[in-house]
């Protein structure tokens, strides 16, 4: 492999009309690095991708790959190469001419083309049917016939576009392991979009979480599941994700549902906040915040108990199936460490 | 099949058939007229069961009122007007779907519009020009013609075809190092040889059959089929059964090709009715 490719993006600003897709975006990968670009659609992902792929253009900013402003360098002239979702594989080629294209068109001598798509198509094992058409070929295979073909190259950098929401549950859980075992074996850095908080944590090093055009934070899967930055992350992160309550912090105390619990917090004046709590940091309890069971998931290993607290749906995971049913009043709580809190007004981690 | 399937597909047969038949008539009539002699063409009650001869075939083809050099007319006429207009057509449709320039929809707009004069208004100013130019009765000047009406519907007609190929399939391209003119060359004109199909069938079709501006703009020197059917009526007679001859000749090449083409131009009609629907 050619190596890895170091990325910087700098200030970057889109604007589609009057509409502003990203409001500046400052962005660091490391070489080798498999990157997450998480957040719900519209939140300008994709069009971070896509300006990183030289796509699209931007208003202001600055991108650099390995030291090199390649701000306004044409898409063909990065080195990169890229899955998109839909695959974009060219229908009347047969899979070995899709795969080859590229060399094809950097001029590789037909030779070598044989044996370097052979090579990708086997990394992925879709050798046996370099024969058929995309068409022939089920929406797995298809994927790993766009993989091939962007490995074939090998492009320092790999840019992935929600490469696996096209795949059923099951396969998508097994190429998501396989895609980042190949993403280490080749030693490529790759940039990976997706709307799927948990195919992020699982497959990425480091993850940059956007909400609406911007970056809200940036760390590694367990630094963002441990200290979401702001009220909103915490609530895309996690399944379930984190619930939040709306409190007031006082001296050591947050006064919750009528109901006073100690946090470990600075002491300090009264101050509106939201009280965040993983579902699996709250237990069932004999004293506690007032609670009513709506509903219960038993998922056979693990259950989720469905509460309802001064009008809020809150969601309790637990080992065991609780002994209790729809209608019970029940008492939660949890342990001081356990708490999240976050400034009312701006949502920011407190 | 039930009973009821039965009687819908029975009475759909009967309508198609009595549609058809519309269609079909003149084509039968004017293939068994080319058959007979011009006694037995004029017999009445008409005769459904003669002694056929090929004489009207051996006059049109190599008699004194040949229509061979007409064909071959016609055949450089339309080829040439066909060829140009692919030649221009399918690169402007490709731009006017897919790249952003200063005026696209208005340009959009005003290929459009040429084909919103009824062309018979258009005989006389295009006469006179020609005339200025010198090339009344030249195959430039017919097929220059010919193009002004041909070039916008073929530019539709592809827009359509372009626009239906992924945004993605391209932008794929442009990363694999194609470049415009290779992504266009490599991954999108196979994907819309169905509609270059039409459009060749369409222009070239059209020409073929155009009388109008042939009689008008031309002359003895370009003078397509079209226009030569007339050596077979004159003010004292017509020539039925030469005529009869002459048209199953000049129909037949446009048969031929509908036939060939039948599937690829029934798809091309319908096609952006079902936008990105099941063409990959």
């Amino acid at each position: 492999m050619r190596g890895s490719a170091h990325v910087h993006m700098q200030g970057i600003v889109k604007r589609h009309g009057a509409f502003t897709a990203l409001h500046g975006i400052d962005l660091v990968i490391e070489p080798g690095e498999f990157f997450a670009l998480l957040g719900p659609s519209g939140s300008g992902k994709t069009t971070t991708l896509r300006i990183l792929a030289g796509l699209e253009d931007v208003n202001a900013g600055q991108v650099w790959i390995d030291g090199q402003d390649v701000t306004h360098a044409e898409p063909g002239a990065r080195d990169v190469a890229m899955v998109f979702q839909s695959y974009a594989l060219y229908p009347h080629m047969t899979v070995a001419e899709n795969i080859g294209f590229p060399l094809k068109m950097i001029g590789t001598p037909a030779s070598d083309v044989g044996r370097q798509v052979k090579d990708a198509a086997a990394r992925v094992a879709i050798d046996h049917l370099l024969d058929r058409r995309p068409g022939q070929l089920s929406g797995g295979q298809q994927q790993r016939c766009a993989l091939a073909r962007a490995i074939v190259r090998q492009p320092r950098l790999f840019l992935l576009d929600e490469p696996l929401s096209n795949l059923d549950a099951k396969l998508r859980l097994e190429t998501r392991a396989e895609l980042r075992k190949l993403q280490r074996s080749l030693g490529v850095t790759a940039v990976y979009v997706t709307h799927d908080q948990e195919e992020a944590m699982t497959i990425a090093d480091r993850m940059a979480i956007f909400m609406d055009g911007r970056i809200v934070q940036v760390g590694t899967p367990h630094e963002i599941f441990r200290r979401p930055a702001t009220a909103t992350v915490a609530a895309f992160i996690g399944t379930p994700p984190m619930n939040l309550l709306p409190a007031t912090l006082q001296a050591g105390w947050v006064h919750v549902a009528g109901k006073s619990m100690p946090v470990i917090f600075p002491k300090g004046t009264a101050r509106e906040v939201t009280l965040g709590i993983r579902p699996g940091d709250l237990r069932l309890a004999d004293d506690g915040i007032a609670a009513r069971v709506e509903f219960v998931e038993d998922f056979g290993d693990s259950s989720i108990v469905n509460l309802e607290v001064a009008g809020q749906r809150v969601k309790l995971r637990a080992g065991e199936l609780p002994a209790v049913r729809e209608g019970d009043d029940v008492h939660l709580t949890f342990e001081p460490t356990a708490a999240h809190l976050f400034d009312r007004a701006d949502g920011r981690r407190i | 099949m039930t009973r009821r399937f039965g009687l819908r597909a029975a009475g759909l047969w009967v309508v198609a058939g009595l549609l058809v038949s519309v269609w079909v008539f003149p084509v039968l009539w004017g293939l068994l007229t080319s058959f007979k002699t011009e006694r037995d063409v004029l017999a009445y009650p008409p005769l459904f069961v003669f002694e056929p001869t090929l004489a009207n075939y051996r006059e049109v083809l190599f008699g004194t009122s040949t229509i061979l050099p007409n064909l071959l007319s016609s055949m450089i006429v339309a080829s040439g007007s066909t060829l140009l207009t692919l030649l221009i057509a399918v690169p402007a449709a490709y731009g006017l779907a897919r790249l952003r320039f200063p005026g696209r929809k208005a340009t959009g707009f005003y290929v459009l519009a040429t084909q919103m004069l009824p062309p018979v208004g258009l005989i006389i100013p295009y006469y006179l020009v020609m005339q200025k130019a010198g090339l009344l009765d030249t195959y430039t000047g017919l097929i220059t013609i010919y193009l002004t009406f041909s070039l916008p519907f073929a530019v539709w007609l592809m827009v359509s075809y372009f626009e239906d190929v992924p945004y993605e399939m391209e932008e794929a391209a442009l990363l694999d190092r194609a470049g415009r003119l290779r992504t266009l060359w490599y991954v999108i004109l196979p994907q819309v040889r169905g509609g270059i199909a039409v459009t060749t069938v369409f222009v070239f079709l059209n020409a073929w059959n155009e009388f109008l501006f042939a009689v008008v703009l031309g002359g003895n020197k370009v003078r397509p089929v079209t226009v030569a059917m007339f050596n077979f009526i004159s003010v004292e007679q017509t020539q039925w059964a030469r005529l009869a001859a002459g048209a199953m000749l000049a129909m037949a090449p446009v048969i031929v090709i509908g036939l060939a083409a039948q599937r690829h131009i029934v798809k091309g009609l319908t096609v952006g009715a079902v936008k990105g629907g099941g063409r990959r």
